[in-house]
């Protein structure tokens, strides 16, 4: 696995669904992670809730394919969809080549900022990360 | 000991209630109440059925749909778009994630779930093999695709193996990487699939298919099959559900407007023989949804042409990303054609790319 699908860039705050939250306030952006978009691969489609709508905590907020299968995408926080990012939408690659520039996927107003501290930060995440991916390679051994 | 599956055969449907029972028993799966569960499903009336994230206007040819009475439905599930009739089998895995013995990664599971089939294949005396990402081959032409999601701790794959397949009312209903005029292409297309009549010269009962198929899985995934029916919460859940996917908030639900498809065919001359590349083009997302390769050049083994465009489908349209799509296959497949380079390919597929822009809205299918 080369290095940049361990890129975990301190400042954002991370969950193990690998999302990061960037807060700015009361309000966060919200992307998946170099490790989370890794995982999935080539990301084909991407279908995202509208603005206005409200995302839950460990709901779901759209859906992504890749590779013929079709997956949920889980809010790490819970708020209201500020807006989403359209270019994504368009061309949901963009996640692949710039996890937490260009291929951010929305905003939201946050309803409860109490949430923000169960999430990780970058320390934890990328320990984490190193976790599973020491847990992929014991798999692939036992294959 | 080996795990016991719930082993269901649902028997022929009309698409929607098939598309519903397929959320039916993810869910319940998802929501622990149901075990693991092969299903055989078959679609009566015929229908064509598109991928999750596709938008009909882009993937079907409606108008010949409704002249012949062929529902549309969208799955569950991601890929593209197929034809089903009373000549096709619908196979189908529903099992939560942490089973034992299934892979946690996709390429993987796919081979798995894949390797059920070509074992079932083989008792009945075919000699099939998967071919990454997602189909099942046979004499190099493909026999079987498939696709899936997931829900929650649960998954769904599933795929349709061609029994006795109508490939010219497939042509005539769907919207393919092929102009449909020209007799060449058509021929070309025809031999890229191939059904068990074929194969075998004959076609086995559907309960023989059957039986050979939940052998196969049985013996791929080390488990034992215990036929079931539908948990009461099931068919209730299936009853508040069909009335979704018969609607056209669901069959259209996707948003063509942030999707294209356009097709292009060029020919490109090298010293072994024209190439003649022709593509299924997603312009907005800047994709080769699917291509198909022809000419009168020889490519060994026999075969390798179609790795090729398994390659190429879902790829990039960029340039650089064609070439290192195609520097990425010949660097693992031994594919050697007299007298064409690998970089006639990426010439090729420029070229119809570059011409689908010149005359974009005009080559729309």
């Amino acid at each position: 696995m080369a290095m940049g699908h361990r890129q975990v860039p301190e400042g954002l705050l991370y969950d193990r669904n690998n999302y990061w939250v960037k807060v700015a306030g009361r309000e966060a952006s919200i992307g998946l992670t170099a490790y989370g978009q890794h995982t999935i691969g080539d990301i084909l489609y991407l279908e995202l809730v509208s603005p206005g709508a409200i995302v839950r905590k460990g709901e779901g907020f759209g859906s992504i394919e890749s590779s013929k299968w079709v997956g949920a995408l889980i809010a790490p926080v819970t708020g209201v969809v500020l807006n989403t990012n359209r270019e994504v939408e368009a061309s949901p690659r963009q996640i692949n080549m710039d996890p937490y520039g260009q291929g951010w996927i929305l905003r939201i107003e946050l309803s409860d900022i109490e949430e923000l501290k169960l999430l990780m930060k970058a320390n934890a995440y990328r320990q984490w990360v190193e976790e599973q991916i020491n847990r992929e390679h014991q798999e692939e051994g036992a294959i | 000991m080996k795990m016991v599956w719930r082993f269901l055969d649902t028997g022929p449907l009309p698409a929607a209630n098939n598309m519903a029972l397929d959320k039916v028993i993810l869910t319940s799966l998802g929501c622990g109440q149901a075990s693991n569960t092969l299903r055989f499903l078959e679609f009566s009336p015929p229908c064509v059925l598109i991928g999750y994230h596709q938008a009909v206007e882009l993937e079907v040819e409606e108008e010949y749909c409704r002249q012949h009475g062929i529902e549309i439905n969208r799955r569950i599930t991601g890929g593209g778009n197929l034809y089903l009739d009373e000549g096709q089998l619908g196979w189908e895995i529903f099992a939560h994630k942490e089973t034992r013995g299934i892979p946690g990664n996709l390429e993987d599971m796919y081979r798995l779930m894949c390797e059920g089939v070509v074992t079932g294949l083989a008792k009945l005396g075919v000699e099939a093999r998967f071919r990454p990402k997602n189909e099942i081959e046979v004499e190099g032409r493909k026999i079987s695709g498939s696709g899936g999601t997931e829900m929650g701790n649960a998954f769904l794959y599933h795929g349709t193996l061609l029994t006795d397949f109508d490939v010219d009312t497939m042509i005539k209903c769907l919207k393919l990487p092929i102009n449909k005029f020209d007799d060449q292409q058509i021929q070309t297309f025809r031999r890229r699939v191939i059904c068990l009549r074929e194969v075998l010269g004959y076609l086995p009962t559907i309960p023989v298919i059957k039986r050979s198929l939940a052998e196969g899985f049985a013996e791929a995934f080390k488990i034992s099959l215990e036929p079931g029916d539908l948990m009461e919460n099931e068919k209730l859940l299936w009853e508040k559900e069909l009335p979704r996917f018969q609607s056209e908030e669901w069959i259209r639900g996707m948003r063509p407007k942030l999707q294209g498809s356009s097709l292009s065919v060029v020919d490109w001359k090298t010293r072994g023989g024209f190439i003649r590349v022709s593509v299924l083009l997603d312009q907005t997302r800047h994709r080769i949804k699917s291509a198909v390769i022809t000419g009168d050049f020889l490519a060994y083994p026999e075969g390798s042409i179609l790795d090729l465009e398994a390659a190429i489908k879902d790829s990039s349209s960029n340039p650089s990303d064609i070439m290192k799509t195609l520097r990425q296959f010949f660097a693992v497949n031994n594919m050697r054609i007299p007298g064409v380079e690998p970089e006639d390919f990426y010439h090729a597929l420029c070229l119809a790319i570059s011409k689908a822009g010149d005359s974009q809205g005009q080559a729309a299918v």
